[in-house]
């Protein structure tokens, strides 16, 4: 597993470039934007721009074949597919803590840093999970290129679902909309809400983790 | 070591049945045109690919409960495959440590060295043959009981192939309990290195034999249409209607230079012998 990691971080040290760059444009919106107290923009996107690169490891790995000589290494198929969810946590905590660190700062620069930052920003971390949990296991079946396809595919018929059962819902007159306004008076708290948010993603991020296994034990190479 | 028992492998216009054994302390080679089903029975020892059928156990064990513990013991070489082009022997050396327990850093840098390999340019930027001599020293280099080599020497010229065949005779001694698959096209390599041979047809083992005894009892006879007809045939193997007459294959060579003195009997290349294989006819 470390191996594997290393090999990742090795092969994402060659983009430094490209991340320093997103840095430096991460801290110019936090320092030259306008007059807000947060911006969780900038804390989500570098968190999102760091959990992506798991997914340029995959294309790095199946290229030239590559993957046939790596299972010959003494790496499990699951092992692989823990190592890359796990790379994905790594490297999105690493840029959500750097996006915060960076919001942190220009906040104090400012005058203007408030805790509230902080609490926004933990709540990126479940929308991190989810984005892995949705990406990873297109990523391992179809490859980089056909994978993005099949992604934007899934997403669309995730919202036309989401759609139809709104309406079917809405016919046996439930409202959505005003179910998720009715929270509070359904006695749930906000920190309710936020504890199911966190505890919803990580049981997805499992579920996804062992879907990715499935998936990568029937390759073959 | 290694054995394999009827492993089947079915695609569109392909069919493998395979049987081989690798011993310990033994260098076991695979001959076979290209598509006769070398890499196919290599990715199934490495479980990279379903099988249809039979059994394959490493070590002792099914390969199929093989952990990354167990694959500790193999050092590989896939001619289409190897680590990312992206990274250099330096991204690799931690890689590599963190993978085998036994990986041999000082060895590894020596023939690193030795084979002027470059420690800061990309894999995809290396010539064939560095390709080639990085993949071997990768394999060699963590102690594994098992090499299984797939066209390891493939585009090289003579003297890097003799330089690879020479690195493997040093991994051969250096342990007394160590073996080695290789496959290779170019059947001189496999000659001078290996104790025993197989070979691979249209996804059948057509012959094995130890290297010796292909080298001393397997000949070339060519014989007019007159000395055919009246020689006995039972130890022909192949034989082949040419010009002259007829080109046979024979596993007892001693039997006709006793019993025939006046047939011309040539030892025969391994390439030679081959060909008479896969394309004589047998009686």
């Amino acid at each position: 597993m470390k191996g594997l990691l290393l090999k990742d971080l090795r092969l994402m040290k060659m983009q430094k470039q490209f991340f320093i760059i997103i840095t430096v444009i991460a801290a110019g919106m936090a320092v030259f934007g306008q007059g807000e107290t947060f911006s969780p923009f900038i804390v989500a996107y570098m968190t999102f721009i760091g959990g992506l690169f798991t997914l340029s490891t995959i294309s790095y790995d199946e290229f030239d074949n590559g993957n046939a000589f790596l299972f010959s290494l003494p790496v499990t198929r699951q092992g692989y597919v823990a190592e890359k969810y796990g790379f994905g946590l790594i490297t999105g905590a690493g840029f959500w803590l750097l996006g915060l660190v960076i919001d942190i700062a220009a906040g104090l620069t400012r005058g203007m840093f408030s805790a509230d930052t902080v609490v926004a920003a933990l709540l990126i971390l479940p929308i991190l999970l989810l984005m892995l949990a949705f990406m990873l296991p297109f990523q391992l079946k179809f490859g980089g290129e056909k994978g993005r396809i099949a992604m934007i595919g899934a997403v669309g018929i995730v919202l036309l679902a989401g759609a139809l059962l709104r309406k079917i819902a809405g016919a046996w007159n439930f409202h959505v909309d005003d179910a998720l306004n009715n929270l509070e008076t359904l006695n749930m708290s906000i920190g309710k809400v936020i504890l199911a948010v966190v505890v919803l993603a990580a049981v997805l991020f499992f579920v996804s983790y062992k879907i990715s296994v499935s998936i990568m034990v029937r390759k073959e190479f | 070591m290694l054995k394999i028992e009827h492993l089947r492998k079915k695609y569109d216009a392909f069919d493998l049945d395979c049987s081989l054994e690798i011993k310990p302390s033994r260098i076991t080679g695979l001959i076979g045109q290209n598509g006769a089903g070398k890499s196919t029975t290599f990715k199934a020892i490495l479980g990279l690919i379903s099988v249809d059928g039979g059994t394959i156990a490493m070590f002792g064990k099914d390969i199929r409960e093989l952990g990354a513990k167990d694959k500790q013991g193999i050092g590989v070489v896939l001619s289409d495959s190897g680590f990312s082009g992206y990274l250099t022997i330096h991204d690799i050396i931690p890689v590599l440590e963190n993978l085998y327990e036994r990986f041999d850093k000082a060895f590894f840098m020596e023939h690193v060295r030795k084979f002027g390999l470059p420690l800061d340019k990309k894999i995809k930027e290396f010539s064939t043959g560095m390709k080639a001599k990085f993949k071997v020293t990768v394999a060699v280099s963590h102690n594994a009981r098992l090499l299984i080599l797939d066209e390891p020497t493939a585009g090289l010229d003579v003297v890097a192939r003799d330089e690879l065949i020479e690195l493997l005779r040093e991994y051969m001694e250096k342990e007394e309990e160590r073996s080695i698959l290789i496959s290779s096209h170019i059947s001189r390599d496999l000659e001078n290195l290996c104790d025993d041979l197989y070979m691979i047809h249209d996804g059948r083992i057509i012959m094995h034999e130890d290297t010796d005894v292909l080298l001393s009892d397997y000949a070339l006879m060519k014989v007019n249409d007159a000395q055919y007809a009246e020689m006995d045939k039972q130890y022909i193997l192949r034989f082949r209607k040419e010009r002259f007459g007829y080109s046979c294959l024979t596993n007892q060579k001693q039997y006709y230079v006793e019993n025939y003195p006046h047939i011309a009997i040539e030892k025969g290349s391994i390439d030679e012998l081959i060909t008479m294989m896969v394309r004589g006819g047998s009686l």
